[in-house]
């Protein structure tokens, strides 16, 4: 029972941090509609940055090297994170948002996650480089001492209060003049730029935000395993973030929960208790990979709107009554001729 | 000075091989116009099937690079004719084609690790002790890659300025209603662009497995964004533009070495990209409508 209850916990956690990463995403891609093909690296950096604010300072005679270590108090370092993720969104965007074509920011993107993969791991004197980072202080340790599931129990209830916190924040987002913004440009960037829109500034916003909301996702993820390493956070990880928002529908929270169930829970999940082929040991995490990949394409070909589409908006509008569509030009139905007509 | 001359001679290689590379997603790019994400997973299926056939079924080694080479532009067209295309035609949103085409890296480069596992490899070919022409210092291998590249270009040249075909491909870049409306075939034009396109990213692929000597099925990827960077730099779509671009991504990477660890080589093509984005987003030969 103490395995099962604390194996629900895990499932329970996944499932909000992923929501998390594919609510970030979501108000990138499904609002905005900025390609962000490396979401997993604002994970990592949420993660990394709150793991060497909360940890002590390095011991040396460990082996183990990494920068700052301030010690710092979790909530203080959580927030530290979060920054850290959001600044390189913003730097990022910085770069790559002031083109119009949407390629070359998924072209920085992408570059972006090559390099701080590459920098990140080779580098062992920044987060220990391919070993990664462990041993990290997990908040509610003081608290949570009589048994080895109260820790997981409470954190589920932390982590789903701060994915209801930014799922209704995302929620108001959308419903906001600014999400209307982000959806406008997502549609026409054209047509807002004539409205006077900053749209730099609003897609600008939007990449922050995500950003943002990502790093949350990632500095709960290190909070609840307490260790991370470059080969947690791949391109195949920001895929199933990407095939989460795609399968359960863009610009929509409610799809991005059934996206994350489905793809980040059942399947990844599921696969996990394929036997492993002894003779070929990635076997099946390159099967996953292939079969993430393909269910992105196919959601694409098939439904691209997702599970739950994108509910069209609706305006309060008066129906517009067409004086002029009887009758011939410069006559109205009526007869007397109006002063518009005449002029026409 | 001489580790800096030796320098320029390593760029020289490496600008080859970036060469290959940038011109066949160029062309690409200026033909179907969006940007193949899965470029680098080709690099990968060029380098194994060539390893495929010279170590495993014994062919000459340059038998294997040119049947590695077509096999690669035969994929690169099926994957268009079977995927991509039909995707064009169905979902006219750019952002579907990059998410496709992005989702088709993962599956390529999984698929590739399935078969080939994640171990390295090298071709059967032997290891000559470097020859000194000058001040610089090349090994046969890279000499070979400086040749091939040179090879490549020059028939590039001639395709897109001499043939029916590359005439139609320039004609298709600039305007693609003009194109079809001129009569034009512009699906089979497309058809051709594919395995042009891949065929250079299988050469391209092959040296750069010669050039690093042991390599893995996926020592292409991290070489995507590089290739994206000369790209850019010569102005995305001008194919003559993606050759000034390697020459100057291959230069800049490799002299950076006589003053910084080598480890950052792609730290320095990063930062020609953001400059590069930054400062003159057309590139150095700007397209009209294309950035």
């Amino acid at each position: 029972m103490t395995l099962i209850l604390g194996y629900v916990a895990t499932l329970l956690v996944t499932f909000f941090t992923y929501n998390i990463f594919v609510i970030g995403l979501n108000i990138q891609f499904g609002y905005a509609g900025i390609l962000n093909f490396t979401v997993i690296t604002f994970m990592a950096f949420g993660a990394y940055f709150y793991a060497v604010f909360v940890m002590p300072h390095a011991d040396n005679s460990s082996q183990v090297f990494y920068i700052l270590g301030l010690h710092w108090p979790w909530p203080l370092a959580m927030l530290a994170g979060i920054v850290a993720s959001g600044a390189l969104g913003y730097l990022v965007g910085l770069i790559a948002l002031k083109r119009l074509r949407s390629d070359y920011l998924a072209i920085v993107t992408l570059a972006t996650g090559t390099l701080v993969y590459g920098l990140f791991g080779n580098n062992n004197k920044l987060f220990d480089g391919w070993s990664g980072l462990f041993n990290v202080n997990q908040p509610f340790q003081s608290v949570a001492t009589n048994h080895p599931n109260e820790f997981s129990w409470i954190f589920v209830v932390f982590s789903g209060v701060i994915m209801l916190v930014v799922w209704l924040f995302a929620n108001r987002l959308y419903a906001s003049p600014l999400g209307r913004s982000m959806r406008a440009i997502r549609e026409d960037q054209d047509v807002v730029d004539s409205f006077g829109k900053n749209s730099f500034k609003v897609r600008m916003l939007a990449m922050v935000i995500g950003s943002v909301i990502v790093g949350i996702g990632g500095v709960l993820t290190i909070q609840y395993i307490g260790a991370l390493s470059p080969a947690g956070w791949t391109t195949g990880e920001t895929f199933v973030v990407w095939a989460a928002l795609l399968v359960g529908g863009r610009a929509n929270n409610l799809g991005a929960i059934v996206g994350s169930l489905l793809v980040a829970v059942i399947f990844n999940e599921a696969t996990r208790y394929i036997p492993q082929v002894p003779s070929h040991p990635n076997l099946i995490p390159n099967l996953r990979n292939v079969i993430i990949g393909g269910l992105v394409i196919l959601s694409i070909w098939f439904r691209p709107q997702g599970v739950v589409p994108e509910k069209k908006a609706s305006f309060l509008e008066v129906p517009l009554v067409d004086k002029y569509a009887q009758g011939f030009p410069g006559e109205e139905p009526g007869g007397t001729l109006s002063p518009a007509a005449s002029e026409a | 000075m001489t580790i800096f001359l030796l320098n320029i001679g390593f760029g020289l290689v490496t600008a080859s091989v970036l060469s290959l590379l940038s011109v066949g997603l160029s062309l690409q790019f200026g033909v179907t116009n969006f940007v193949n994400f899965a470029y680098g997973s080709y690099l990968g299926v060029g380098m194994m099937l060539a390893y495929t056939f010279s170590a495993t079924l014994h062919f000459p080694f340059w038998a294997a690079a040119a049947l590695g080479t077509i096999f690669t532009g035969v994929v690169s067209m099926v994957i268009a004719e079977g995927v991509l295309e039909p995707f064009a035609r169905r979902r006219k949103s750019l952002f579907y084609m990059l998410i496709v085409t992005f989702g088709l890296s993962l599956v390529l480069d999984n698929l590739l690790q399935i078969f080939y596992g994640v171990d390295f490899f090298q071709y059967p070919v032997a290891q000559s002790s470097p020859v000194t022409i000058g001040p610089f210092s090349f090994t046969n291998a890279q000499l070979e890659i400086i040749a091939i590249a040179v090879v490549a270009m020059v028939g590039v040249h001639l395709l897109l300025s001499r043939t029916r075909l590359g005439k139609a491909m320039r004609a298709m870049s600039d305007n693609m209603d003009l194109a079809r409306s001129s009569g034009i075939d512009t699906k089979n034009v497309t058809r051709w662009t594919w395995f042009i396109s891949g065929c250079l990213a299988g050469l391209g692929g092959i040296v750069l497995a010669l050039n690093i000597v042991s390599f893995q099925t996926n020592s292409g990827e991290t070489l995507l964004f590089v290739i994206f960077a000369a790209v850019i730099l010569g102005g995305i779509g001008q194919t003559y533009g993606a050759m000034l671009g390697a020459l100057v991504i291959g230069m800049v990477t490799e002299i950076s070495t006589s003053f910084i660890s080598s480890a950052y080589k792609q730290d320095i093509a990063f930062i020609v990209l953001v400059l590069m984005l930054l400062l003159r987003p057309q590139g150095l030969i700007p397209a009209k409508g294309k950035a």
